[in-house]
Order: C-alpha cells, then sequence, then structure tokens
C-alpha cells in the first residue's frame, strides 16, 4: 500500500479473551500429553533449540531504508531463539522469540513470534492431516512463515513489492487454529492450510491503512482468514502456491476525532511458482491487494484502490555453499494508476508520482563459510520509493526517484 | 563410397560401440552405482520402505512409523559426500531442499530438524541405539541392532 509505519511494535491484544483461550488451549494439551508420556528419556530427547542472529549495514545513494542508510545505517538487526519438543509422535509444542531492529520502523523489543500446539491426527504416508492451536504463522507465498530468518531468504531482504517491510504485522501471524493437511501420490504433493484468528497489529498498520497515526483505535473487525494450497512435483522441483488472506479492520475514533467509525476491507492473494535444479532456483510471485475504505467519514472518503506487485528471481549455485542471485521486482500503489500520475495530480503535486510505484533490480551475493555462519552482499538500482516507509521518509519532496542501494549482511545460527 | 555411406550410414568407431555397450551394463547394474542403504534400528518391524515414505521421514514430515513409534531422523552434514550421494541418489532431492524444508518446518513452529552427526561410523552407532532411528550408510552395516530396509 502507498502510505507509512510508525515506531512502534507494541501489540493491541485484541481481543483478549479467545488469545488467552488459545494460549490456555496449548498449555492444557501440553500438560495432558507430557503426563501421558511414560518414556521421559525420549521426551527430553526431542527438545531441540535454534535460533539465529543477523547485523546488516546498509548505504543508499538517497532515501531512508532501515535507518540513516544514506549515511550508512547500521539499524538492522535479527535476532531469534526457538524451542520446540515431541510431547508425542503426533503432537509438537514450539515457540519462537524474535527480536527485531529495523531503522525507525522497529526498535528490537522482543516478541513472542509464535507458540503453538500441533496435534497431527492422521499421520500416514498417503495423508496428513493435523490442528496448530496458539499464535500461528500465516502461511502467506512462498516466505511469509518465516520472513524474518535470514538462513531461509533468498536475500538480505525479501521482495519489498510482495513482503513489504513497512506493513508486515497484518499478515505476519494470527492468535487464533490453522488445519492443515497434505496428500501424497505418484503425482506429488498436494497441501492446503486454512488459518482463522486475529492479528497481531500495530501502529505500522493504522499508518498504512490509514495514512496516519489518529487518535482512535484501529481493531480487527472480527476473525482475519488466512489460507494457501500447494502443489509440489514428487521431488519438489516444481511448487505452485495460491494463498490469500481476507481482513477487515474497525476503528473506533476517539472523542472528537476528525474520522468517523469507518471499516477497511483487505484481501490479499499471492501465486507462487518456483522451480529447483541442481544448480539454480527460480522463483515467481505475484501480488494483488484490493482495499475498500468506508465510512471514515469526509476526509477519508469512501474509496477502493488495489496494489500490484511481482517478481522474478533467480539463485544460481556457484558452489554448494556460495550462491549468485538476480531478481527483478515491480510493484503498483494503484494498478488503475500505474505511473502515480492521477494521484500526483490530485494531491497537487504534493505526492510525486513516484511515490506510487517501485522497481528494483537486484543483485546479490551469499557465501556461507561454515554451515552456521552466512555472509552476503546485495546492490540494488531502484526506481520510484513505493517501497519506502513513509515514517522514515516524511518529506515527500525530498524521496528522490532513483536510488541504489548496497548491503552487507552477517548471519549466525545454530 | 556413395553405395556404402547410403546402406551404412553411421561408421561408429568400435571404442564408442564399446563404451556405450559398458555404460548400459553400468546402468542395469545396480552394484556399480556407489551403494546408499536406508539403514533402521532393528527394533523395528519393517524392512522395506517406499521411497514416498523415506521422502517424509528424511524431510522430517511425518514423524511416525506405521506401528506408532515416533521416527528419530539421523543425518551427516549438508555437504558431507554420502549425504548429498543419498539425497541425490535415494531421496531424489538436492540436499539444499532438504535444508529448505528443515528450516521452513524449525523456524514457523511446524517441525523439527534431523539430528546432525559428524561421521559415518557414528550415525550407525546412533542409529542402533535409538529406538525408532532411521538413517543412511555407504554399505550394509555390520552391526546386528541396525537393519538395512529395502527401497520399493
Amino acid at each position: 500500500m502507498t502510505q507509512a509505519t510508525a515506531p512502534c511494535c507494541d501489540a493491541n491484544p485484541d481481543p483478549p479473551t479467545f488469545r488467552g483461550c488459545c494460549i490456555g488451549l496449548s498449555v492444557a494439551t501440553c500438560l495432558l500429553f507430557s503426563g501421558a508420556t511414560t518414556a521421559a528419556d525420549s521426551f527430553w530427547s526431542t527438545i531441540q533449540l535454534h535460533g539465529f542472529a543477523a547485523q546488516s549495514v546498509i548505504k543508499t545513494s538517497d532515501n531512508r531504508f532501515f535507518g540513516d542508510s544514506p549515511d550508512t545505517s547500521f539499524a538492522s538487526t535479527e535476532i531469534g531463539v526457538n524451542a520446540s519438543v515431541r510431547l508425542d509422535p503426533k503432537v509438537l509444542v514450539a515457540g519462537q522469540v524474535l527480536a527485531r531492529r529495523a531503522g525507525d520502523m522497529y526498535d528490537g523489543t522482543p516478541s513472542l513470534d509464535y507458540a503453538l500446539t500441533d496435534i497431527a491426527l492422521i499421520a500416514s504416508p498417503e495423508r496428513i492431516l493435523g490442528i496448530r492451536l496458539g499464535r500461528v504463522k500465516n502461511p502467506l507465498g512462498l516466505y511469509n512463515e518465516t520472513r524474518d530468518v535470514p538462513f531461509t531468504r533468498p536475500g538480505i531482504f525479501l521482495p519489498q513489492v510482495i513482503y513489504y517491510d513497512k506493513v508486515r504485522n497484518i499478515v505476519l501471524s494470527s492468535d487464533g487454529a490453522a488445519v492443515y493437511g497434505s496428500l501424497y501420490n505418484d503425482l506429488g504433493e498436494f497441501s492446503v492450510t486454512l488459518v482463522g484468528g486475529w492479528p497481531v497489529l500495530d501502529d505500522n498498520v493504522q499508518w498504512t491503512y490509514l495514512g496516519g497515526d489518529f487518535p482512535g483505535t484501529l481493531r480487527p473487525n472480527g476473525s482475519v482468514w488466512t489460507g494457501s494450497l500447494w502443489y509440489a512435483t514428487v521431488t519438489e522441483q516444481l511448487r505452485f502456491g495460491l494463498s490469500g488472506a481476507l481482513a477487515s479492520l474497525r476503528y473506533a475514533p476517539h472523542q472528537n476525532d476528525i474520522l468517523g467509525p469507518g471499516q477497511t476491507d483487505i484481501v490479499y492473494g499471492i501465486a507462487s511458482l518456483q522451480y529447483s535444479a541442481r544448480r539454480f532456483t527460480l522463483s515467481t510471485e505475484y501480488g494483488l491487494e484490493p482495499v475498500r475504505w468506508r465510512r471514515y467519514g469526509p476526509l477519508l472518503p469512501r474509496r477502493k484502490v488495489t496494489s500490484e506487485g511481482y517478481y522474478l528471481q533467480g539463485t544460481y549455485r556457484i558452489r554448494s555453499n556460495l550462491e549468485f542471485m538476480a531478481c527483478y521486482e515491480e510493484g503498483v500503489a494503484d494498478r488503475d494508476d500505474r505511473d502515480g500520475s492521477d494521484f500526483a495530480g490530485v494531491t497537487g503535486g504534493l505526492v510525486p508520482a513516484h511515490a506510487m510505484f517501485s522497481k528494483i533490480v537486484t543483485v546479490g551475493l551469499r557465501w556461507d563459510p561454515t554451515p552456521n555462519l552466512m555472509l552476503r552482499a546485495q546492490y540494488q538500482w531502484n526506481q520510484g520509493t513505493l517501497v519506502l516507509s513513509q515514517l522514515e521518509n516524511p518529506d515527500f519532496p525530498r524521496q528522490r526517484e532513483y536510488w541504489n542501494l548496497l548491503a552487507l549482511q552477517v548471519a549466525f545460527r545454530f | 563410397m556413395t553405395h556404402r555411406i547410403a546402406s551404412n550410414p553411421i561408421h561408429w568407431p568400435h571404442w564408442v560401440a564399446a563404451l556405450a555397450i559398458i555404460a548400459m551394463v553400468m546402468a542395469f547394474n545396480p552394484n556399480w552405482a556407489p551403494a546408499q542403504e536406508i539403514i533402521a534400528n532393528s527394533g523395528l518391524p519393517k524392512t522395506a520402505i517406499t521411497r514416498n515414505e523415506a521422502r517424509l521421514f528424511f524431510s522430517m514430515k511425518l514423524g511416525i512409523w506405521p506401528n506408532g513409534a515416533p521416527v528419530q531422523v539421523f543425518v551427516l552434514p549438508d555437504d558431507h559426500p554420502l549425504h548429498r550421494e543419498f539425497c541425490t541418489q535415494v531421496l531424489g532431492l538436492y540436499p539444499y531442499q532438504l535444508r529448505r524444508v528443515w528450516d521452513r518446518q524449525v523456524f514457523s513452529g511446524t517441525g523439527q530438524s534431523p539430528v546432525t552427526i559428524s561421521s559415518e561410523a557414528e550415525l550407525i552407532e546412533r542409529t542402533a541405539a535409538s529406538p525408532g532411528a532411521v538413517s543412511y550408510a555407504a554399505t550394509p552395516p555390520d552391526n546386528p541392532r541396525v537393519r538395512v530396509l529395502t527401497v520399493k
């Protein structure tokens, strides 16, 4: 979307009763199964601890991206630690804490990334069916579930036109329940996941979908639904997926608020395709996001805008621990105003046309000197500033249309 | 000359024919390929496994044997030659694909990763000592507590 972000990562725990219910249910399942586990040894032997820590350095020619990048920014740090245990061959309990510092957008306060109990109801070589309860990651696109884990990304940053870092939380995770199922046969694997629950909202969402930090509060209007359908060939050479999210947000105005009690309806759909060969992997994704605003009053009239983005990315493994990456991505805030000229006209040039789109060419190298250590370098040529956070770049006239970026990253895992 | 070429247009040198025959014999002789065996703890009743089952176990998507016992997977490091051979020859997957699946599961709370062991000898030891264990070896191990599973 078109607007900006705010410097806060506090979640509004809403509604608390449901959330409490989910976590309570997880704990109850935990106790139930730990009580039933007779072989204490096998219980302890299934405990796993994993984690990662990454630091990036970012330098841009113009515009701020993850901090004061024109003067070289170190304000991009990602640290995560997770634990999991199999209480039973069919029951997994897992949780991860994530601390993420991202320029002015996130300050590094640790947050609960996921905490869930996974119960497999059917687990056979032909079919798997199960449920997950608690805070679960939303299955959107190729990368959303592990978008903050540097080792799982194809570059230092994910393609921003699909995986906007300026607004993450509406799609990041849900407090609720997931149902998942897979079928395996000679054709390959067919999988489906459906997640229903409450999103973990923060002020970034309000800034992005309302264009500012208003005195009222934006809350989920009922539950958010996320789902994915995947097909993979037998050896996962080809993977094809459709995923999407349906969310509705309700604005509760403060006293003397300039906005009315409005509602924002968001649909997000992604089509994904990935081809994996011995030396190279090709990935492409296309995303569409129709958003509708209504009942906010005269300041924010009823409207509907559809944003769009796609990327094509190739990685080539020169050696098993050395990888070259190239990517082209393009995103528009309004698919009916691709060059942004209409919006620039409406705002009298206050918002320049180039703030309404981004075209980015990226090249990068990844080197893993050891299995636990990864070094990355990446260079980007940008036209347009759609992917920039407005909070980091509040002054539209100062945003440069053409800008370049160099980023280096060191990441450790265990 | 013209007539000879027309009636027998392909004049392969003898060494090409010989190489072709050798290649065919090697291709059809299972002993030629460097052998990798799927091994399991001998406490399990199973003697054979399908390739699909093997992929599900080693990708950590299926954690339970048909008799209800938990599956414990042991592997060598990603860049170990035997691991690479096993992945591509037996599972039909590249090591980086397995790593991608494990990472996706471990860092989204939907699964676990296998236990990585540094040497093949220790891999066999651990498989012998752990009920429900499954792993691989270059040749059938000489250990009564480990059983080779035939891949169907």
